[in-house]
């Protein structure tokens, strides 16, 4: 069943799949599976040097569906949460990527269009979109990672620059990245939330080294970040100094979400990868087995209902609540059971790992390892927990303790 | 497929809503689930005449308000939500979708008009006593001779069996399962109704010694009738459960934040609050599963078999989990009979287990899309 979101919305569907087939260069949907394009992973993909990728590239910027959400007074075209995902399901549908500027399109970018000068808007944004400058977050610390407000990184006034000194934790894209978004401590007199500011810095500073944390799974996605002195002019704190809290609970409510009808398709795409495994191991006559796997399947239709539910809302003119957090919660749960499930219908072969160097792992045994991050990145799922039950149920804020101080 | 809600639809459970609370309060479903029938017949007329519930989905041409079934989950899950005791699953969902789907056009111009208008009461008696939902299990006889059907055998767990007018039963000949009308003063049939766990939802056994019944539609065609009847059905049921979910999980937010203890509000501690997260992340799921299945029906999807044993299976751990930790949440007043916690419980369990649980319904899930 497709669904049906009126009439306007059928029409710019129509407009869309017009543009991509007539702007797609043939042989880039052969080129790579790009239905991962939500993966910031794609920036780095070795397929996007190639010529009908830089092509499509100019075509998307020429018609400014680059940062398409963003206002056409920042270069973007203003599409709204529906169109983007009806955007995102044509790319799905004709099989090419959606060009994507990772943290710099979906968390700097709307941070500065909230909370920057014209004169930072006019300079941050359009290095954005060229693809010039690539971000990496600076907000997580080895002290801090649920209770962020708590952060010790320094930010020195000096004249009209400030100088950072610091540690950051769990940056994905380090050293790819030209740029990061820094929440730093510019007033340690001040409460808690009110002395930190929000610095953009040059991440090739001579102050700035990193190195990858390695993970249970054997890779090393995430990197910590030494920042000795980083200098950066006052020009890069974005909502003025001291107000940084601000600007990072606008950075962090856009962190989840816009993905939500296209969500469940690489679920499918295990799921199924996993009932294959199930039948050439004969598992798939096994009454548990059988349960487990419905039960999959069923989850992942759920995040299939809820996207589809998302998008006719929108369409019909509601708000979204607090469905990120439901969704974050219920995506994340499902992850984990999943890799737990693949494992048991691994049974002996998973206890074997194929050869090679490192610690090398097969696809069910990464998936199961895997299964315990997504409960903790992106805000924990006790924060979500707390959120969804605050902001939606409305139930009373857990009472601040000691934790008040910092320490 | 349209999905969301609709401005028509807000209005519609709003009415819906406003008259079961001014009608069917839970002091009067209280009363109602002592009684051996379980529903008020003052009340059940009114639906019919004033907002036309019972056949609200049934077409026009045969009496009813022609509207989706879009909008009768809209119905179904503010009963759920009431506890309302009186037969309209069964007589509307039940031996409704039965007519609808039997190719028996006279059936059809005969019962229907009765059944959306209220003033026939009508039910499906497919169980028999093994307890089995499966068709294949469906054992009571029929046999034709010269002065027509007969049915020999018993049903069981048949709901408001015992008060309806008219009995569409699933039996078995030589051709194998067909369905049949039985009115409920036929000579022959005895009717007694059962004890059960949820007071406010009403099962009887029916005992048919030679019962003369019509056969409808062409002996043999019944189990396709039936297999779309128990798909429409959970999905209804599903509805149902959704609607008894979510107001459950009304009343446990609602009492941790007036229940102080330690000097706080219950709610306020994370023992609590996380809880109430995960219940209002399943019951949020459910209602989108619920819409999804909904409009399939609504659009005769070729999705409806799978959505069906999907959304039954997720709806009965959904309801069961929201109404157990709602006991759980209230502490000792929960456990008394006084609170009505124990009434959603008794429902989630009961709902769970009719037209099948959970794993069943997940092992015809896996069956359906090919495992």
């Amino acid at each position: 069943m497709e669904l049906d979101l009126g009439p306007e919305i059928a029409e710019f569907r129509a407009e869309i799949r017009d543009w991509i087939a007539g702007h797609a260069p043939a042989g880039l949907a052969e080129l790579a599976d790009w239905s991962d394009w939500n993966n910031v992973l794609l920036n780095r993909a070795e397929e996007t040097k190639h010529p009908f990728y830089t092509q499509w590239e100019r075509a998307l910027a020429d018609a400014r569906l680059i940062c398409p959400h963003w206002p056409e007074e920042f270069g973007g075209r203003g599409l709204d949460a529906l169109r983007v995902s009806v955007f995102n399901e044509e790319l799905y549908r004709a099989g090419v990527p959606r060009v994507v500027r990772g943290m710099g399109e979906r968390l700097v970018g709307p941070s500065v269009i909230v909370h920057g000068t014209p004169e930072q808007q006019a300079y941050f944004l359009p290095r954005i979109i060229s693809g010039e400058d690539v971000y990496c977050q600076g907000f997580s610390e080895p002290g801090h990672g649920s209770d962020l407000a708590g952060l010790e990184t320094k930010g020195e006034i000096d004249g009209d620059e400030v100088v950072i000194t610091g540690q950051k934790l769990w940056t994905s894209g380090a050293s790819k990245a030209t740029h990061m978004f820094v929440l730093c401590r510019t007033d340690p007199g001040a409460e808690k939330h009110a002395g930190i500011s929000f610095v953009l810095i040059d991440f090739k500073d001579p102050g700035v080294s990193y190195r990858p944390v390695r993970q249970m799974t054997g890779a090393a996605e995430f990197y910590e970040d030494f920042l000795d002195g980083v200098r950066a002019p006052m020009f890069n704190v974005i909502g003025g100094l001291n107000n940084g809290w601000r600007v990072a609970m606008t950075t962090l409510s856009y962190e989840r979400g816009g993905n939500a009808s296209v969500l469940h398709i690489a679920y499918q795409r295990n799921f199924w990868k996993l009932a294959g495994t199930a039948r050439k191991r004969g598992r798939n006559t096994d009454a548990l087995t059988r349960q487990k796997l419905a039960w999959a399947y069923s989850q992942v239709e759920l995040v299939r209902f809820a996207g589809l539910r998302a998008l006719a809302n929108l369409a019909q003119g509601r708000r979204p609540g607090p469905e990120a957090s439901i969704n974050k919660l219920f995506w994340s749960e499902y992850l984990k059971r999943f890799g737990e499930i693949a494992m048991d219908i691994e049974g002996a072969d998973g206890l074997i790992r194929p050869q090679g160097d490192g610690y090398q792992t097969t696809s069910w045994q990464h998936a199961f390892l895997q299964g315990r991050a997504a409960p903790i990145y992106s805000g924990t799922n006790e924060i979500q927990r707390n959120i969804i039950s605050e902001r939606a149920l409305g139930l009373p804020r857990e009472p601040r303790g000691a934790g008040m101080t910092r320490s | 497929m349209i999905l969301g809600v609709t401005a028509e639809q807000e209005e519609l459970r709003a009415s819906v809503r406003r008259f079961l609370a001014d009608r069917a309060p839970i002091t009067s479903v209280r009363e109602l689930m002592e009684t051996a029938d379980g529903a008020d017949a003052g009340v059940w007329r009114q639906a019919g005449e004033q907002l036309g519930l019972q056949g609200i989905a049934i077409p026009e041409e045969y009496g009813g308000a022609g509207f989706s079934f879009a909008e009768q989950a809209v119905v179904l899950e503010e009963l759920g939500a009431a506890l309302y005791g009186g037969p309209y699953l069964a007589s509307a969902v039940l031996a409704a979708t039965a007519l609808l789907a039997s190719p028996d056009e006279d059936a059809r111009k005969r019962y229907l008009p009765g059944i959306a208008s209220g003033e026939t009461i009508a039910t499906l008696a497919f169980t028999e006593e093994d307890g089995s939902w499966e068709p294949d299990a469906i054992r009571l006889d029929a046999t034709s001779s010269a002065d027509g059907w007969q049915l020999d055998g018993r049903k069981s767990f048949v709901l408001d069996g015992h008060t309806a007018h008219l009995i569409l039963v699933v039996a078995r000949s030589g051709d194998g399962l067909s369905l049949f009308a039985v009115p409920a003063d036929a000579s022959g049939l005895a009717r007694t109704v059962l004890p059960t766990l949820d007071q406010t939802r009403k099962l009887a056994r029916l005992d048919f010694a030679a019962v003369p019944a019509t056969l409808l539609g062409s002996a043999g065609d019944g189990a396709a009738v039936l297999s779309r009847v128990l798909d429409v059905a959970a999905i209804a049921q599903a509805a149902e459960q959704l609607g008894g979910a979510q107001r459950a999980l009304d009343m446990a937010v609602e009492y941790a934040k007036l229940r102080y203890q330690f000097g706080r509000p219950i709610g306020s501690f994370q023992a609590i609050k996380h809880r109430c997260a995960d219940l209002l992340m399943e019951v949020e799921s459910l209602r989108s599963a619920v819409q999804y299945a909904a409009a399939a029906v609504a659009e005769d999807s070729a999705e409806v078999p799978v959505v069906a044993a999907l959304v039954k299976a997720y709806a009965s751990d959904v309801f069961f989990h929201v109404a157990a930790e709602n006991i759980q949440i209230h502490g000792g007043i929960g456990f008394t009979w006084e609170h009505d916690a124990h009434l959603y419980f008794k429902r989630a369990k009961a709902s769970e287990l009719f037209l099948g649980d959970a794993s069943y319904h997940r092992e015809h899930l896996a069956t359906r899309i090919g495992l």
